[in-house]
C-alpha cells in the first residue's frame, strides 16, 4: 500500500514539476507571478482533445497543442505583460489574474462548463494495463509514458539552458535584466522564449492529467497552477532543477497525506507545505537566497 | 471647482439617504446598493494593507468568511444579538490576523502574497470539511435577521411591551449599511492621520528607512493586520445576517480579487478610491449580468469581460483612479519630514 502511494506520488509529482517549472522561469526572468500558467496547462488538455477530434493521432495532436500553447503563452505576454515591465508589480499580478479568469471563461464559452473525459479510442489499448508488478505494487503503461515524457523533457529542459545561447541569455536574465540588455542580449526575445517553453511544458502537463485521469473541465487550472506553483516555492523559485525536486517532493507529500493523514484536506497539504517552507526557509531547497530587492 | 465639488458630495449624500422612502424605489436596486456597502467596508478594510503598509494581501477573503461564519454560527447556536455579534466577529478576525500576522510579516513581496493565499484557501477548505461546525458545503441556513431590541430600555423606563423590531426587506439593511460604511470610514480618517498611520505610510514607502527612524515595524504591521482582518470580519457579520445564508464558496479566492481590484481600481492608499472602486465594480457586473444575455451572450461572457477589463484597466492606468502622489516625491518628502523630526528631538 505504501509503496503503491510512492508510485502514484511520484507520477503527481513528474507532472507537478513539469507545470512548475513554467512558473518557475517566469518569475527568474521577470519576477512576475504567472497566475494565467494554470489555464495554459488547461488549454493544453483541451486543444488536444479538439485536435483529436478531427481525427489526428494522438502523438501528432499532442505535439499541436504543445506549439498552440506555447504560441498563446508568448501571446500572453506580448499583450498583457509586456506592456506593463515598468508599471507597479501590483498591477502586473493583477492582469495576470485577470487573464486567468478571461482563460477560463472563453475556455467554459468555447467547450462547455462540464467535465469531459479524455477520447479512448484515442489512447493504444495498453495504456491501462499493468507494465510491471512487484508484489503488490503495480505501475501501469500510461504512468511509464507519463515517467519517460517528463523525464525526457526535463532533460531537454535542462540542456537547452545550460548548453544553448539562448539558455545563457535567459539565466543572465535571471540575474540582472538591466546588465543582460547592456551586453546585447534581446531582452524581449529571450522573455518570450521562456514563456513559450514554459507553456509548452504546462500544457504536456495537462494532456497527461486529463489522460491520467481521463477527465478535463475549464476550472482544472486553478488548482493544478497553485500546487504548481507552490512546488516552485518549495524547490526554491527562480530554480528550474529546484522546481523539478518540489514537485516530485510535493506530490508524494499529497498522496501520502491524503492515504495517511486526511483525505479532504488532500489539496491542503500543498497550502501547508508552501506556507510552512515559506515561513521556515523562503529560499526553498535549491534557491539562491532572496533578498529584498530595492 | 472644490465649492462644486462638495454640493456634489451633499447632493449625492442625500439622494442615497431618501432613495429607500422613494415611491420609485426598487428592490433589486436596493440589494445591489446594499452589497456595494459591503463591498466598501471590505476595501476600506483591505486597502490598510495593501494601500497604508504596502504588503499585498491575497487572502482577504479568509477574514471575511471568518467574520460570516462566527455571526452565522453564534446566531444560529446562541441567538446573540447582532449588536454583540459584530464585535466578537471583527475580534475573532482580528485574532486570525495576528495568528497569521506574527509569523509572515516578516515575509516580503510576492512571498507574502502568497501565504495570504494559502491560508485563505485552507478557510475554504476547513469551512468545506468540518463539517460537524459549519454543516460543510451545504452551508448555514436560517440565520437570524438582524433584531432591534429595547425592552430592556421599557422596562427600566417601567413600561409594558416588547419594544423589538426585526429587520424585513431591504432598507433596514440598506441604513444599517450606510452607518457600518460611514463608521469605517471615519475610522479609516483618523488612522490615516494618526502616529499609527503615518507609521504605516512610512513602512510602504521605505521599510529600511522607517526602522532607522524606529518604527518597530513588526509591531505595526501586525496591528495593521488586525484591524483590517477585524474590519473584514465585521463586513462578514453583516453579510451573514443580511443574506440569512452562508456556504463556504462564497469566500473562494475571487472575492479577495474582486476586493484588491476595487482597492487598486481606486488608487492604493486612497480611501475615497476604495469607496469608488466598490461602486465601480459591482455596478459593473451588474451591468454586464443584465446587458449580456439581451446581446445573445452566455452567461460565461460576464467574467470573461470582467477580467478582460480589469487587465486593460491596469494597462491603462496602473496606478488606479485616484492616483497618489508619486512614491518618489512622496519618499523624499516623508524622509524630509522625519529628519526635521529627529533633528528637532535632538535640539530639544
Amino acid at each position: 500500500m505504501f509503496e503503491q502511494q510512492l508510485v502514484n506520488g511520484f507520477t503527481l509529482g513528474l507532472i507537478y514539476a513539469l507545470i512548475a517549472v513554467g512558473y518557475t522561469m517566469v518569475y527568474g526572468v521577470i519576477e512576475l507571478i504567472n497566475f494565467a500558467h494554470g489555464e495554459i496547462y488547461m488549454l493544453g488538455a483541451f486543444l488536444t482533445l479538439s485536435f483529436i477530434s478531427t481525427g489526428m493521432p494522438l502523438a501528432l495532436a499532442v505535439v499541436l497543442a504543445m506549439l498552440a500553447v506555447a504560441a498563446i503563452g508568448v501571446l500572453l505576454d506580448v499583450i498583457a505583460y509586456r506592456p506593463l515591465r515598468e508599471a507597479p508589480r501590483l498591477a502586473a499580478l493583477i492582469t495576470a489574474i485577470g487573464m486567468s479568469i478571461f482563460l477560463q471563461n472563453l475556455a467554459m464559452i468555447i467547450w462547455g462548463s462540464r467535465p469531459l473525459p479524455f477520447p479512448r479510442q484515442a489512447l493504444p489499448a495498453f495504456f491501462n494495463e499493468p507494465a510491471f508488478t512487484f508484489s503488490d505494487v503495480t505501475i501501469s503503461w500510461m504512468q511509464v509514458i507519463i515517467y519517460v515524457v517528463a523525464l525526457l523533457l526535463m532533460v531537454a529542459l535542462n540542456l537547452i539552458i545550460t548548453k544553448t545561447r539562448i539558455g545563457t541569455a535567459m539565466r543572465a536574465l535571471a540575474q540582472n535584466r538591466t546588465a543582460a540588455a547592456l551586453m546585447g542580449i534581446n531582452v524581449n526575445r529571450v522573455i518570450s522564449f521562456t514563456f513559450a517553453i514554459g507553456s509548452g511544458m504546462g500544457a504536456v502537463a495537462g494532456v497527461m492529467v486529463s489522460m491520467y485521469y481521463n477527465t478535463m473541465y475549464p476550472t482544472m487550472g486553478y488548482l493544478a497552477g497553485v500546487k504548481a506553483f507552490a512546488a516552485a516555492v518549495l524547490g526554491g523559485i527562480g530554480s528550474v532543477p529546484g522546481a523539478m525536486l518540489g514537485g516530485v517532493v510535493l506530490g508524494i507529500a499529497e498522496t501520502l497525506g491524503a492515504g495517511y493523514i486526511s483525505s479532504p484536506y488532500r489539496d491542503g497539504v500543498a497550502y501547508a507545505v508552501m506556507i510552512l517552507v515559506i515561513i521556515f526557509r523562503p529560499s526553498g531547497f535549491l534557491g539562491r537566497s532572496m533578498v529584498e530587492k530595492a | 471647482m472644490r465649492g462644486a465639488l462638495n454640493t456634489l458630495k451633499y447632493l449625492i449624500a442625500a439622494a442615497a439617504l431618501a432613495y429607500p422612502l422613494m415611491p420609485f424605489r426598487d428592490v433589486y436596486v436596493l440589494h445591489v446598493l446594499v452589497l456595494i456597502m459591503v463591498y466598501m467596508v471590505l476595501a476600506m478594510g483591505l486597502n490598510i494593507l495593501p494601500g497604508f503598509c504596502g504588503l499585498l494581501d491575497l487572502g482577504f477573503v479568509g477574514f471575511y468568511g471568518i467574520g460570516a461564519y462566527t455571526a452565522g454560527l453564534l446566531t444560529i447556536h446562541y441567538n446573540m444579538s447582532f449588536w454583540l455579534i459584530v464585535p466578537l466577529a471583527a475580534l475573532n478576525g482580528a485574532f486570525f490576523g495576528i495568528m497569521l500576522g506574527v509569523p509572515t510579516l516578516r515575509l516580503v513581496g510576492d512571498y507574502f502574497a502568497i501565504v495570504t493565499f494559502g491560508f485563505s484557501e485552507l478557510v475554504v477548505l476547513f469551512l468545506t470539511n468540518e463539517i460537524w461546525l459549519t454543516r460543510g458545503p451545504l452551508g448555514v441556513p436560517g440565520i437570524a435577521p438582524v433584531d432591534i431590541n429595547f425592552t430592556w430600555l421599557a422596562s427600566l423606563l417601567g413600561i409594558d411591551g416588547r419594544w423589538r423590531y426585526a429587520f424585513r426587506g431591504e432598507v433596514p439593511y440598506y441604513y444599517l449599511g450606510m452607518f457600518m460604511v460611514l463608521f469605517v470610514y471615519i475610522l479609516m480618517r483618523r488612522l490615516e492621520d494618526s502616529r499609527l498611520g503615518r507609521a504605516w505610510l512610512a513602512i510602504r514607502e521605505d521599510s529600511m528607512a522607517a526602522a532607522s527612524c524606529g518604527v518597530n515595524l513588526l509591531v505595526y504591521k501586525v496591528i495593521a493586520f488586525a484591524v483590517s482582518a477585524g474590519i473584514g470580519a465585521m463586513a462578514g457579520s453583516f453579510f451573514a445576517r443580511w443574506t440569512l445564508f452562508i456556504s463556504p464558496d462564497m469566500f473562494k479566492f475571487w472575492e479577495s480579487f474582486l476586493v484588491l481590484c476595487m482597492v487598486v481600481l481606486g488608487g492604493l492608499g486612497n480611501i475615497n478610491g476604495a469607496l469608488v472602486g466598490a461602486v465601480i465594480l459591482i455596478a459593473l457586473g451588474e451591468v454586464l449580468r443584465v446587458a449580456l444575455p439581451r446581446l445573445g451572450l452566455p452567461a460565461e461572457t460576464r467574467f470573461l469581460a470582467y477580467g478582460l477589463i480589469m487587465v486593460l484597466i491596469m494597462r491603462y492606468r496602473p496606478g488606479g483612479i485616484f492616483t497618489q502622489v508619486a512614491a518618489s516625491t512622496m519618499q523624499s518628502g516623508l524622509i524630509k519630514e522625519l529628519r526635521a523630526k529627529l533633528a528637532a528631538r535632538r535640539t530639544a
